[in-house]
């Protein structure tokens, strides 16, 4: 293990000199090496891998089969006659539909999540009654504990009396409630982090809370508002609960509801269930690969916390 | 054909999905789910229908049609999703916006309804023309609370019979299925030859409960579960169950239903999968599997899927001409209409040939007496005259269980019966648990 | 984006020692809108849900009406319930087990960077944006034991002919696997940004007094991880005590009752027997079991006590 770690030193370093990264890269010690290079994690870390790729691998492979070679053959074996039959299948299932409300779902989620959180957060970091701000801030702490499923039943009477009941917005104002005690704690925290000094260098300039929100808290808030945009967004567009008891029309379906709708309908046509979940997958994978650094560093801001 | 139904709407009784929307009625006074089904518009002279929504409803679309054109009172069909049926009706019953004839399940489905008194009578109307002797006797009971009819059939019967695969029988020189020892046999044989003599979709629940309807029915009679039905829950400690039950028991043991049977689904179509294809020789199933294998395995329904009825079982009391199952669907009249006369005219339309024969095309064995005269019309003449004899000739033709119930027993039993084929729970504990169940429910 | 603002660990402490500035503090009244929103689409139906929990057995139909504290007593003596909530238990424990040791493991060698491990994220990380819905339905097919792959997996595993989902143990083992596929990227995020936070001074010590890599990790990752895992616990127990999707989709609580978790036995009672009481004394005693060990554990990792660092006692 000492000769392994001796050997990559030279390697890193030149990659890190070369790649001229923060910081400490530039100086690997040798506790990073001892950290490093610890072989029972690589072989967990690559076994986990196996383990996420097989079946996502048989998602997408399988979904190129017609029904008949999945029943006979194995899913696993590369298909060697390719159909697009089962894409065809899920577009004729109105799939693009499913997708827009979706989108119109999230992104509404998103806006309502940090238009209600920021000045919540901002509030409870500086409002001038510390007590009355920490209880405000507790109570949305017990928030995290209350499991969607015990609240559908009122819920269903109050979306129902606001004559919200199988609309968009059925959807939408639970799951952003459901996501602001989270929200809080990444932006609570975050903003607590801000120094006092620099609070206090906006008040010498008599600077209005408004100000301070826009000029000072939000620009180095990013971070944890990025963060929240994440999870909020990534709540709403996989939510099943709230779509599935306040909406019934197949015109307010979303990806969830739509899939579970297919998935009784496919029955045993394994592929095209297979076609349908690889297509619903798309848009967040491509989005994962193109903010894939943004997508992870949240989480671990995140988990930072 | 209602081709795609999976399982037919008829158990569909209570889609989970919808089942959620729930009624609050009162609650609420909700005039917010969009129904635009603001019935009785004062001199408008309208009733509103509610109707289980999936690809059938243009047969009652038709009748609607039809009688329109001789009423003055019009009649306005309205086509709730099939899913959202049972929640979406519990919300708008005790609103304003009520239906006047709504389609139901009769039995349990009703029940409540009846007992906050929201249902007309049927009764007088059931002893006079049009309705008189217009339905098989023991269909019409099965929209009874009681002792009072308060449900017009209004669709096809839907027995649970006995299907096998008669080239597999016939490979092995077995016998049909039709008395407990040819079903023995047949067991015995498929197990040695590697075939699953009996597809049973377990993960659904419902499947394994047919067999524990038809076994009692066999081993006590169909009174056993009139017993219960009547809130006498000691009927879950009877020998005759603790009979069924130990039958069952050893039928799982021996493998008569393979030994995936709880990890597969009927809904899914997996279970009829394998009968269809030859793994499985045989299922019991409602009668509304044939057109799903019509539709998956064409070859294998069209010449070589055979049906007979539950065997008797040795020592047993039952009658083995009683059927139990999804006798029909049902109207019933919500007693607050407007307009009673033209709500019990347009219910008793659905004793008029012209209906019959629109059911019959439209793939479903109809329910009313004239039936066997019409049977020439459907689709596969053999089936159709098999499932309808086997009605008529049913001394008790017994709602599922499941359904018979009120809900808070009904559901429970599901899971309960699920348990015992997984071998969860032992005779007795499933006898005492429903036994509590049912006590508690009816608190 | 740069977050690494976010995630430092090692909080600032007030600065300035003197007197907190007055000047530009919102009123309390700029957490108005959010806590009503939150107040009206939780808080009121939590509430609702404790009201009718005392209706007695009300199924929707006529209007609900007080009648004692029936459903609670039944709660306690309901044998199911008993059977649900070792379940429960046994699911989040299996879950912590299964999901806490591989995720700290990988996410602290994740902690130091090379390239090759990035290539190995982008697939790592696929299911974090996967939702449980697709995850759930994706299984279900895999796990067909007639036409996925379960007959061709199951022998593997110890079961000879693929009746996993069928199986008591196999369907509540399915859930936590399931659990696990969808989570473990996630939490591995949580440790390696947990681990990247701890000052490399540490090790640099350590590593001059000669201290090996168990003694290491033990004396220094382990501690200065505390807080990551109580928050990576907390989400891992809350999520399991409540995870109703997967059950719903996968297992529909079977076979039988083998994974008939309290979530599902609730939404069972409300939405398949419209036993909405009952339902809800269910749920309100859900919240409550999971409020206490929430708040038992979120007090260990010490987010309650927020405003102290910052402005002092």
């Amino acid at each position: 293990m000492i000769r392994l770690a001796v050997e990559t030193t030279p390697r890193t370093g030149a990659r890190a000199s070369c790649a001229a990264g923060p910081g400490r890269r530039n100086r690997p010690g040798l506790a990073d090496r001892l950290r490093r290079d610890n072989p029972a994690a690589a072989l967990a870390a690559l076994l986990w891998l196996a383990i996420v790729i097989v079946p996502i691998y048989v998602m997408i492979n399988a979904s190129f089969q017609s029904q008949s070679s999945a029943l006979g053959g194995d899913l696993l074996v590369p298909t060697t006659h390719p159909t697009l039959q089962n894409y065809k299948l899920a577009f004729q299932n109105g799939f693009m539909h499913l997708l827009f409300n979706t989108v119109v779902v999230t992104v509404a989620t998103i806006v309502l999540v940090l238009g209600l959180s920021v000045p919540l957060a901002f509030a409870i970091v500086r409002a001038r009654g510390r007590h009355s701000s920490l209880l405000v801030f507790r109570i949305f702490l017990l928030g995290l504990a209350i499991p969607a499923p015990v609240i559908l039943v009122p819920l269903y009477v109050m979306v129902s009396k606001m004559g919200l009941y199988d609309t968009l917005w059925a959807i939408i104002l639970p799951t952003v409630a459901f996501a602001m005690p989270v929200t809080l704690l990444v932006l609570v925290g975050t903003m607590r982090d801000i120094s006092e000094e620099l609070y206090e260098a906006m008040a010498l300039e008599g600077a209005t809370p408004a100000r301070m929100l826009f000029k000072l808290v939000i620009p180095l808030s990013r971070g944890g508002i990025s963060t929240v945009a994440v999870f909020s967004g990534l709540s709403a567009w996989n939510g099943l609960l709230f779509p599935l008891i306040l909406t019934q029309s197949p015109q307010n379906e979303v990806l969830t509801t739509g899939l579970w709708s297919l998935s009784s309908e496919y029955g045993v046509d394994i592929p095209a269930m297979l076609a349908a979940l690889t297509l619903a997958g798309i848009p967040m994978l491509v989005l994962y690969l193109a903010a894939r650094r943004a997508l992870i560093s949240s989480v671990v801001g995140f988990g930072g916390r | 054909m209602t081709t795609k139904s999976k399982r037919n709407p008829i158990l569909r009784k209570r889609g989970l999905r919808a089942a959620l929307a729930l009624g609050l009625g009162a609650a609420l006074s909700l005039g917010a789910s969009g129904c635009s089904s603001s019935s009785t518009g004062a001199g408008g002279g309208q009733i509103v229908v509610y109707t289980y929504g999936d690809n059938s409803t243009n047969i009652q679309q038709a009748a609607v049609d039809a009688f329109n054109k001789t009423s003055t009172v019009k009649v306005k069909l309205v086509q709730v999703p099939g899913n959202d049926y049972s929640p979406k009706l519990r919300t708008v019953m005790t609103s304003s916006s009520a239906p006047d004839v709504f389609f139901n399940w009769g039995g349990g489905s009703i029940a409540p309804y009846v007992k906050a008194n929201e249902l007309v009578d049927l009764t007088p109307y059931f002893n006079q023309a049009p309705l008189k002797g217009a339905f098989l006797p023991s269909v019409v009971a099965a929209g009874a609370v009681d002792g009072k009819d308060y449900g017009v059939p209004m669709r096809g019967m839907q027995p649970v019979i006995l299907f096998y695969n008669k080239t597999l029988f016939a490979q092995y020189n077995l016998q049909p299925p039709n008395t407990w020892a040819a079903m023995q046999a047949a067991i015995t044989t498929f197990k040695a030859h590697g075939v699953i003599p009996f597809a049973l979709g377990g993960a659904d629940n419902w499947p394994d409960l047919m067999w524990l309807e038809y076994m009692l029915d066999r081993v006590g009679g169909s009174g056993e579960f009139t017993k219960i039905q009547n809130g006498d829950s000691s009927g879950w400690t009877d020998q005759a169950m603790t009979t069924s039950l130990t039958d069952i028991q050893q039928l799982i043991q021996e493998g008569a239903f393979g030994t995936k049977f709880t990890s597969t689904s009927y809904t899914n179509n997996a279970a009829p999968a394998l009968l269809g294809s030859g793994k499985a020789a045989m299922q019991l199933m409602g009668s509304w599997d044939y057109a799903n294998q019509l539709s998956n395995y064409p070859n294998f329904a069209k010449s070589e899927e055979g049906f007979t009825t539950f065997p008797d079982v040795a020592g047993g009391t039952g009658n083995p001409a009683d059927v139990v199952g999804n006798p029909t669907n049902f109207w019933s009249i919500n007693a607050k209409t407007k307009y009673l006369s033209t709500a019990v005219a347009f219910v008793q339309y659905m004793a008029s040939d012209t209906y019959t024969k629109a059911l019959l095309a439209g793939g479903w064995i109809p329910t009313a007496t004239t039936t066997s005269s019409l049977l020439s019309s459907y689709p596969n003449p053999a089936f159709g005259q098999f499932q309808y004899q086997m009605v008529q000739q049913a001394p008790s033709f017994q709602l599922s269980w499941d359904q018979a119930l009120p809900t808070a027993v009904g559901t429970p039993l599901d899971t309960e019966v699920g348990k015992f084929f997984a071998g969860q729970v032992s005779v007795s504990q499933f006898e005492s648990d429903m036994q509590t169940t049912q006590k508690n429910a009816g608190s | 984006m740069t977050l690494a603002a976010t995630s430092g660990k090692p909080r600032p402490q007030r600065h300035g020692a003197g007197a907190p500035a007055r000047v530009g503090r919102p009123r309390l009244a700029w957490a108005l809108p959010g806590f009503l929103f939150f107040a009206l689409f939780a808080v009121v139906p939590m509430l609702y849900a404790v009201y009718l929990s005392f209706c007695g057995n009300w199924s929707g139909i006529g209007s609900p009406q007080l009648s004692g504290a029936g459903n609670w007593t039944r709660l306690f003596q309901d044998s199911s319930i008993r059977q649900a909530t070792r379940l429960t238990v046994e699911l989040t424990v299996l879950s912590w087990v299964f999901q806490t040791p591989v995720a700290m493991l990988i996410g602290v060698w994740a902690a130091g960077k090379q390239r090759n491990r990035a290539v190995l994220a982008a697939l790592f990380f696929i299911p974090l944006v996967l939702s449980s819905t697709a995850i759930s339905l994706l299984f279900k097919a895999l796990l067909d034991p007639n036409f996925g792959l379960a007959p061709s997996i199951g022998p593997w595993i110890g079961f000879p002919d693929g009746n996993i989902l069928g199986s008591t143990n196999g369907a509540l083992i399915a859930l936590v696997f399931v659990g696990g596929w969808q989570f473990m990227p996630f939490h591995t995020l949580i440790y390696q940004g947990g681990a990247r936070a701890i000052p490399k001074s540490f090790y640099d010590a350590a590593a001059i007094d000669g201290a090996g890599r168990v003694a290491q990790f033990v004396h220094i990752t382990l501690p200065q991880l505390r807080n990551t895992i109580t928050t990576s616990s907390v989400l891992i127990v809350v999520g399991s005590l409540t995870s109703f999707e997967t059950v719903f989709l996968l297992t529909q609580g079977g076979p039988g009752a083998a994974t008939s978790t309290l979530s599902w036995v609730m939404y069972q009672n409300a939405f398949d027997d419209f036993n909405f009481g009952y339902a809800c004394a269910l749920g309100a005693g859900l919240v409550v079991v999971s409020t206490v060990l929430s708040l038992l554990m979120v007090r260990l990792s010490g987010f309650g006590s927020m405003r102290s660092t910052r402005e002092g006692a």
